[in-house]
């Protein structure tokens, strides 16, 4: 949260890039390299997309790398360092946002909500918790679908033909959540009052993070505030983002669950 | 005492077009309750009134009266009823809330809120009466099918329910886990726990069995269970009259996931007219060996071959294919894609059974019947190489003579069929040549 939170706070492609690699690195420790592979994959896409779509389509700034013919339709006109940084720094954006949420979904399993919940909030845990099982069920799934979907003949062909997949991977995914929900129902979740038979307890690396994130959100706001974290700007001409100690220092304190959730692991 | 009364229940879930159950009368007593029907015919849904899933989490329209321990089932809501009624869901998989086999049985206990101190001796108990307790500790993920599934009824007992039901629960594994779990449920049956299961290999439980209830098209009959009589074996195929060139072969071919090998330097082959069956353990490679032979994964080293033609493939996982409108809509949708105008998805419904079932929405549909939903889908037409995974999972004796007719029409048109399964009524009626799986290697088989 606190990654997120931060990396929105600002526009310094500095700091993004600070909390994007802490991110990275918390994500490493807590799920390991192997886990995380294809999402790093997959967030790699989307940011270079992102990079270059604000290259090719937004002709501004004054640092002309080269130009196409503006008869061109959409695509023509001059490229410019300053567009390409501006779209990396979008990139960094969208990278660092992803891998901030990420831990949600890969380094949670559904009952540790279950059990974070207040007994007020049981019936909503088991909703959040069948949600969640929807995240993991739905890579495999595609894989099947895709795989024999194939076989019957189909070839993707523009979007429309994506939903000969997309439509078995979504019901497969609700139909696997609803089975969940039903076996939590048949055992009596959300009857009462619950007891543990081991209640979630934070653990010192828990309350490390914790404060970790507490304090970078805090140091944040104050250099934000303060106006020591400078913001950027790319446009009309491309200049370094200026950095700030106390902001950096902020950012660094992300890396608080590579200690912790190493450990863990 | 009778543990359970229906009384003139009728049903109907949402949307249905007929009750699913119809004026169901019924008592169950203490003892071993074994439930047979067809597939679709509304044991899963009259399983699911003994603990208030049908009405309370389906919906539908409901009528009659239903008692279970004491409690009206109409009034009473399922979380309530889990007290009474321990229940056990096909899949293995699709059921477990934690990771952990110990938290997985507490879940049932704390939600009756049971003092903490009290739950460990209750998870010891429980596991014990599943024969699971030494899998106490374990992360679930690290078990096969047959010990999820026991871990499931672990998880069941350990609310000591009066009623322990279960939902067809080995129709999603192998041999060895369906012996696993039909061995602890002998047992809690022998020690006088009060069960009632529907399952398809009767065979395996009707001599303990106390009382023998028929399900079929909602209408619902208690029969003797000492006339039961064990369905013949489905009879053995002629070989085929002609047997064709090699139709795919698989040459010195190693494939693996993620740096680890699972297939290694493989060599197997097929002809068309010829049935060859993938047996062995769970992840010895047989689903791996399908999807290699038709294409769907390249060999890291080796070479595949397949002659020219469609090749039909039914993966484990029947709901990977099911999207059309209705189950005629998927079986035109393989015909079409195959561009073979001359023949109509009738054919292979009436071949298949599903008929009745051409215009349903193949979801609506019970496991068996989504099954050979599946099987119809893939099956239409002229495929050249058949490949099938586990292609009988949840059918029940009749529907898997039906396939078995497919399979021997395909074979005899020229068609190859490569099948994994664990079924050996399957695999002793259809198979001319049996190749084992295991641990990475192909061996044939000697007769």
């Amino acid at each position: 949260m606190a990654c997120l939170l931060i990396v929105l706070m600002t526009t310094n492609p500095a700091y993004k890039g600070a909390v994007l690699a802490a991110a990275l690195c918390a994500l490493a420790a807590g799920a390991g390299p192997r886990r995380i592979s294809r999402l790093l994959a997959a967030v790699a896409a989307v940011a270079t997309f992102a990079a270059l779509l604000n290259f090719v389509s937004a002709h501004l700034g004054e640092t002309v790398l080269f130009s196409l013919p503006a008869q061109i339709p959409a695509v023509g006109g001059p490229y410019t360092l300053e567009a390409l940084a501006f779209g990396a720094a979008g990139g960094i954006t969208i990278a660092a946002a992803i891998l901030a949420v990420a831990p949600f979904s890969l380094l949670l399993e559904p009952h540790d909500i279950v059990d974070a919940l207040p007994d007020a909030l049981a019936r909503s845990g088991a909703a959040i918790a069948a949600s969640l099982n929807l995240v993991p069920e739905v890579g495999a799934t595609f894989v099947q679908v895709s795989e024999a979907q194939r076989m019957r003949g189909w070839r993707p062909r523009g979007p429309r033909s994506w939903a000969e997949v997309v439509v078995p991977v979504v019901l497969t995914s609700v139909e696997s959540s609803l089975q969940l929900a039903e076996s939590m129902e048949a055992r009596g979740f959300g009857s009462g009052p619950r007891t543990h038979v081991d209640p979630p307890r934070m653990s010192a690396g828990d309350w490390l993070v914790t404060a970790c994130a507490g304090a970078a959100i805090a140091l944040f706001l104050i250099a934000s505030t303060a106006g020591w974290a400078q913001p950027w700007a790319a446009y009309p001409t491309l200049s370094p983002p200026a950095v700030n100690a106390i902001a950096l220092l902020a950012c660094a304190l992300l890396l608080a669950p590579v200690v912790a959730w190493r450990a863990r692991r | 005492m009778a543990r359970a009364t229906l009384d003139a229940l009728t049903y109907r879930y949402p949307g249905g077009a007929a009750d699913a159950l119809s004026n169901a009368s019924l008592t169950v007593d203490g003892g071993l309750n074994v439930v047979a029907g067809p597939s679709g015919g509304g044991k899963s849904t009259l399983l699911r009134v003994f603990n208030g899933l049908v009405p309370h989490f389906h919906g539908g329209r409901v009528s009659g009266h239903a008692r279970v321990a004491g409690l009206d089932v109409i009034a009473t809501p399922t979380r309530r009823l889990a007290r009474d009624v321990g229940f056990v869901f096909q899949d293995p998989e699709l059921q477990a809330v934690y990771g952990t086999v110990d938290r997985e049985v507490a879940f049932g206990p704390e939600n009756e809120a049971v003092p903490a101190a009290e739950i460990p001796r209750r998870i010891g108990e429980a596991l014990e009466a599943a024969g699971a307790a030494h899998l106490a500790g374990r992360t679930l993920r690290t078990l096969s099918g047959g010990e999820r599934q026991r871990v499931a009824v672990a998880s069941a007992l350990a609310s000591r329910p009066a009623v322990l039901v279960l939902d067809e629960p080995t129709s999603q594994l192998d041999d060895e886990g369906c012996e696993m779990v039909l061995a602890t449920v002998r047992r809690l049956a022998g020690e006088g726990t009060t069960i009632v299961v529907s399952e398809h290999r009767l065979e395996r439980l009707m001599d303990i069995a106390t009382a023998f209830i028929e399900v079929d098209a909602g209408k619902v009959r208690a029969l003797d269970p000492a006339a039961w009589n064990a369905p013949p074996q489905p009879v053995r195929l002629q070989p085929a009259t002609t047997r064709h060139t090699e139709a795919w072969c698989v040459r010195v071919a190693s494939v693996g996931f993620g740096g680890t090998p699972v297939l290694e330097d493989v060599d197997a082959g097929g002809c068309g007219g010829e049935v060859v069956a993938l047996t062995g353990p769970n992840g010895g490679g047989k689903t791996t060996l399908l999807r290699l032979v038709g294409g769907l994964l390249a060999p890291t080293a080796g070479k595949v071959v397949r002659r020219p033609g469609r090749v039909a493939y039914l993966p484990q996982n029947p709901a990977a294919l099911l999207h059309r409108p209705s189950v005629r809509d998927e079986v035109r949708f393989t015909l079409d894609r195959a561009g073979d105008g001359t023949e109509t998805p009738e054919a292979i419904l009436e071949e298949l059974g599903l008929s009745a079932s051409a215009s349903r929405y193949p979801r609506d549909l019970s496991s068996g019947e989504r099954q050979r939903a599946a099987a119809a889908a893939v099956l239409a037409g002229s495929p050249s190489l058949v490949l099938l995974d586990e292609p009988t999972r949840g059918m029940d004796a009749r529907a898997r003579d039906a396939l078995i007719a497919v399979i021997a029409r395909l074979r005899d048109r020229g068609a190859a069929v490569v099948l994994a399964t664990h079924d050996v009524a399957l695999r002793t009626a259809v198979a001319d040549r049996v190749l084992s799986v295991a641990g990475g290697r192909v061996m044939e088989c000697v007769k």
